[in-house]
């Protein structure tokens, strides 16, 4: 058992690019927490044409952002959301060990990471209940 | 803060540049085309001016005149007579010109004449019209509605956008402030310029008392001086102002056009205006000043 979960890696258990919330640059930010919402995910991946992640955008970011901005909330809407994201995110490769990462989720108190190719093009999203399922064995 | 630089004219005519530290265009001329000689003299007249101040310009006049008070009221001269004399102007003078339309089925006739095609305030959000005009390619002078915020400006830019337009300039004309009045929020210049393009302030129509009279609109043409210094100030690309040689007898916003003896003051206060920006801002940079 204990070999097992050494050997699980990240590719095994992570969500498909389908499976969560990907927008462009340009997304407005109201337009974003639709999706989040319609995925019931707390992180929307932000790409370029390309592909590349170029920011993460998550519920954390709109609490702080709620309680910081001033502008009324009609003008935040249309704002891009790429204005109000991480852009220094932190991100695994498919061929990080599920472990690892669930201690990096563990270490910066997250319930998501970005997984990527060595181009930081999007592969897919690292959600702690699928891992920790995969991990228990359940 | 970017924003692009869009170009306009070309074609026999004289290109003129807008946008992010180029010198300040002025856009004007009579509210409506009232006949083919009236039309010449004011192009004339603002040529010469515009010429000995030094600053790059774009005749505006529009054949239809479709948002009047009252049924009375001037209508224009009609789309046929109106871009035969637009053409005429062009070719005299060699300066671009405007016009707006205010029907979807107008936009690619205007367009064989108009450099730049404007989309009237009442009408930027209509899907049709902004269809319709970025389908000809041309550069699109977009008005802000009285009774849109600035950012929701990006919604109408977006449709442009879609439909393949690359080129606009957002206008501020003023937003209503209850019944029958205006009021002139300098804020939404670079709330409207963050959507990443040009950004022009319309001193005119920001005076105006609309329909504060019955059945025809007001203004309060002294305060015309003062906004076009406070825009300049705030970072407008260009000064769209509605000009007159003789203001009372004007077939159209007689009680807003900008007085023709004043233009070149004003003008001249504009281009120094503008310049004092672009060197503070060069030398400080664009402030932010929120606390992050």
């Amino acid at each position: 058992m204990y070999m097992q979960i050494e050997n699980l890696t990240v590719q095994e258990v992570m969500l498909t690019c389908d499976k969560f919330p990907i927008v462009n640059e340009e997304e407005l930010l109201r337009e974003t927490i639709i999706e989040m919402c319609n995925y019931g995910l707390g992180i929307a991946c932000i790409v370029n044409k390309d592909f590349k992640l170029r920011g993460v955008f998550t519920d954390g970011d709109i609490r702080r952002l709620i309680l910081k901005v001033q502008k009324p909330i009609a003008a935040l809407y249309v704002d891009d959301v790429f204005d109000y994201s991480t852009k220094e995110y932190t991100s695994i490769i498919p061929e990080t060990s599920l472990k690892d990462a669930v201690l990096i989720m563990e270490k910066l108190n997250i319930w998501d990471l970005p997984v990527v190719d060595d181009k930081k093009c999007l592969k897919g999203l690292l959600h702690l209940h699928p891992a920790l399922k995969k991990l228990l064995g359940v | 803060m970017n924003s692009k630089v869009i170009t306009i004219g070309g074609n026999g005519v004289n290109y003129v540049e807008v946008g992010k530290n180029k010198p300040l265009i002025f856009i004007g001329g009579p509210c409506a085309i009232e006949s083919e000689v009236h039309t010449l003299h004011m192009a004339e007249e603002i040529s010469k001016i515009c010429r000995d101040i030094g600053i790059q310009w774009i005749f505006k006049s529009c054949y239809d005149k479709d948002c009047r008070s009252s049924k009375d009221s001037f209508h224009g001269v009609g789309i046929s007579e109106g871009l035969k004399i637009l053409s005429k102007v062009r070719d005299k003078f060699k300066v671009p010109v405007v016009s707006d339309f205010s029907d979807a089925s107008w936009a690619a006739h205007t367009a064989e004449v108009c450099d730049l095609l404007q989309i009237p305030a009442y009408l930027c959000r209509q899907t049709s019209i902004l269809r319709s005009a970025a389908l000809t390619k041309k550069p699109i002078h977009l008005k802000k509605g009285q009774f849109m915020s600035p950012w929701n400006m990006k919604n109408s830019v977006r449709k442009l956008e879609s439909f393949g337009c690359e080129s606009v300039i957002l206008t501020d004309r003023g937003t209503f402030f209850g019944y029958n009045q205006l009021v002139n929020d300098m804020t939404s210049l670079p709330i409207m310029r963050k959507i990443g393009y040009p950004v022009c302030f319309d001193a005119t129509h920001s005076i105006q008392l609309p329909t504060s009279m019955g059945n025809i609109s007001g203004g309060q043409r002294e305060f015309i001086p003062y906004l076009v210094r406070a825009a300049c100030a705030c970072g407008v690309n260009a000064i769209f102002m509605e000009v007159h040689d003789n203001p009372s007898k004007a077939l159209s916003d007689a009680n807003t056009v900008l007085d023709l003896k004043y233009l070149k003051t004003i003008l001249s206060e504009a281009v120094e205006m503008h310049n004092l920006r672009i060197k503070l801002t060069t030398k400080n940079g664009e402030f932010n000043v929120h606390a992050d």
